[in-house]
């Protein structure tokens, strides 16, 4: 993706496909939620779970978790850490990374077999990888989206918000 | 880099507060935290050492309302500032849409300020961006203090006239806010000016 690239505009049909890939990521694991960032930790889908609150927060965490990860596997002179797991009592997370710009992630309970997330997760993956090109191939501009009036609303909203 | 989802109509944008340890980014965070209505927030999340030193970072998303028929969300993030702590502020540097480079405006901090500033232009520029067009605003915390530098004599080694940068910079003491709202509505302005 263009490094310069201030935003990453994700269409509706796009992230239509991509909910409809994560819920049945989390069908055919019977895993309680799954979800997919961008590296920032900007939460793009969520399945699962309706009663999760905390998705922002959890994005957050486990891109950050990522993304220390891959600075240790540079110290380790990999390239980076494709994928990770994280082992509870009650449920565990493994965690899967997209291109090198998102992140997969599914939360499932002990019932589960590690083996069977990590197939699917693959077999997830390859599929959203496809869904994920066509997002970074579109050329719709913010204007296209927001609107040319969007910024001066915005800063007006910033002003009244952002004061003691 | 921000995220628009035409289908949940939202916009999220990352703001990371970046600087020497101790100059108070956290405590940037905590004031805003403490001052924003209660819809706007979330819970302030902090991963601390012991001793209540950034380890990794805090975390603190804002939820601006529908602008436009938008949901937008401002995520704020801190990085750990002492410097055994480099990987991990790449790390959180990662993705970030903007920056609030928060100095410790103390004389005897001059050097960790520019060594700081430094390190951030070196990672900004690792991350493929160009630094002379990144989104920054400057904060010269602790401005109440006697042996504090005038913003004056900061602007010379932190915002110099001569790399004709011009950053918008806000005194500050952000424990008590002061500041802090002016910095955090530039550097907002700035990035939803760059989307």
């Amino acid at each position: 993706m263009d490094p310069q690239l201030t935003s990453v505009i994700v269409p509706a049909e796009e992230v239509a496909q991509i909910e409809e890939c994560l819920a049945h990521l989390v069908e055919d694991t019977q895993g309680n939620h799954a979800l997919l960032l961008d590296k920032s930790g900007q939460v793009i889908a969520s399945q699962g779970d309706s009663s999760r609150q905390d998705v922002t927060a959890l994005g957050a965490l486990i891109a950050g978790t990522f993304a220390s990860s891959r600075e240790v596997a540079k110290l380790l002179r990999e390239k980076d850490f494709r994928m990770l797991f994280q082992q509870g009592v009650r449920e565990n997370i493994f965690i899967a990374l997209i291109d090198e710009q998102w992140i997969l992630c599914i939360i499932f309970n002990k019932g589960t077999h590690i083996g069977l997330v990590k197939v699917l997760t693959k077999k997830a993956t390859d599929e959203l990888s496809g869904v994920l090109d066509r997002v970074r191939q579109q050329h719709k501009t913010r204007d296209d989206v927001l609107g040319s009036s969007f910024r001066t609303s915005m800063e007006d909203t910033i002003d009244l918000l952002f004061r003691d | 880099m921000a995220l628009i989802n035409v289908a949940a109509r939202e916009i999220h944008c990352k703001i990371v507060y970046y600087g020497p340890g101790m100059g108070g980014k956290t405590s940037n965070l905590q004031y805003i935290h403490s001052a924003v209505p209660k819809e706007v927030k979330g819970d302030l999340l902090s991963i601390a050492t012991e001793t209540e030193r950034t380890l990794f970072f805090d975390f603190l998303p804002l939820d601006l309302g529908k602008v436009r028929g938008f949901q937008t969300r401002f995520h704020l993030y801190t990085v750990p500032g002492q410097v055994l702590y480099e990987r991990t502020r790449v790390a959180v540097l990662n993705g970030a849409d903007g920056v609030v480079f928060v100095a410790d405006a103390q004389k005897h901090k001059l050097e960790e300020n520019i060594k700081s500033l430094k390190e951030l232009a070196h990672n900004v520029t690792k991350m493929n961006k160009n630094f002379r067009e990144f989104p920054i605003v400057l904060q010269y915390n602790k401005s109440d203090l006697p042996n504090r530098l005038p913003a004056e004599k900061l602007d010379q080694f932190l915002n110099p006239p001569a790399l004709n940068l011009h950053w918008q910079r806000y005194e500050a003491v952000a424990t008590r806010g002061d500041g802090v709202f002016d910095t955090l509505k530039a550097i907002s302005r700035l990035v939803i000016s760059r989307l």
